[in-house]
């Protein structure tokens, strides 16, 4: 599978890269993207099976993003990695169609347990 | 108008002690020791501003020797081998982590922005009509690391209004 990263810190695509590896998914396909707009483009042309995002981003927000991709037909699998968890916010990924929210601080053990179920 | 809202130094000590466990310590054998020492000294800061429901910037400081230390921890790397990048980009995310944990305390209608990174001590750089009004002060590993709170003040903002 493939699996696009948006993080405008490329430290925390690094450390998602890193967890993924250590949650036991590191044999998939990895593209990166720096802000949203990349993030959309990327999705768009990449074709990825699945997208974990930052939520506040440059350019575009990853909640943006997912909508952008959602109006344009595009059903890929899209959940959010970031530092900020609100009800409302969880409440906006949800109802914008996001699979996962995961908050940093994180664990290997966390995205073991979220993403297990989406990419088996 | 922004709500009176503190985030107490436990609160913010719970948050950091999550950012420890998951990046800095995860063996849990240096963690951040609390100082208390609200003067101590800092070489780089980053900070991420909080506006809507509550106002204030949220800022973590500490001396470049523990700034480097954070990004080999982060990045899995050496010490020796962090550039000024790595640097630079961890401490916007330690900012932003921090920030983001705060910011889910606070009422609904709070935005966050994007973290500013300075690498230069944190008297370097002033919060207008800002206050400090809790602070997380310690040492990690013998350096200097500090996470404060600072509430802008809305007085102002409406002395100047009225």
């Amino acid at each position: 599978m493939k699996i696009l990263i948006a993080d405008d810190s490329r430290v925390m695509r690094q450390i998602v890269t890193r967890t993924l590896r250590q949650a036991g998914f590191g044999d998939h396909d990895l593209v990166e993207a720096a802000d949203g707009q990349e993030a959309l483009d990327k999705t768009t042309a990449e074709k990825p099976d699945l997208v974990i995002s930052d939520w506040n981003m440059p350019q575009m927000t990853g909640v943006d993003v997912l909508r952008k991709l959602r109006a344009a037909g595009n059903d890929v699998k899209f959940g959010f990695v970031t530092s900020e968890c609100t009800p409302e916010m969880q409440q906006q990924a949800e109802s914008a169609g996001a699979a996962f929210f995961i908050v940093k601080p994180f664990t290997a053990d966390r995205f073991d347990e979220v993403l297990s179920p989406i990419l088996g | 108008m922004s709500v009176d809202v503190v985030v107490s130094e436990a609160e913010l000590a719970e948050m950091v002690e999550q950012v420890w466990v998951s990046y800095l310590d995860p063996e849990g054998v240096s963690p951040l020791i609390p100082t208390y020492d609200e003067s101590q000294p800092s070489e780089v800061h980053s900070s991420v501003s909080i506006t809507g429901s509550w106002s204030g910037h949220v800022v973590y400081a500490s001396s470049t020797a523990a700034a480097r230390r954070a990004a080999a921890a982060f990045l899995a790397m050496e010490m020796d081998e962090v550039s000024e990048a790595d640097l630079s980009d961890v401490l916007g995310e330690l900012a932003n982590i921090v920030g983001g944990n705060v910011k889910a305390m606070l009422p609904p209608g709070a935005m966050l922005s994007l973290p500013q990174v300075v690498l230069a001590p944190e008297a370097a750089t002033k919060y207008p009509s800002a206050e400090r009004i809790s602070g997380l002060y310690g040492t990690w590993e013998g350096e200097p690391v500090s996470i404060s709170m600072w509430r802008s003040s809305n007085d102002v903002k409406q002395e100047k209004t009225a």
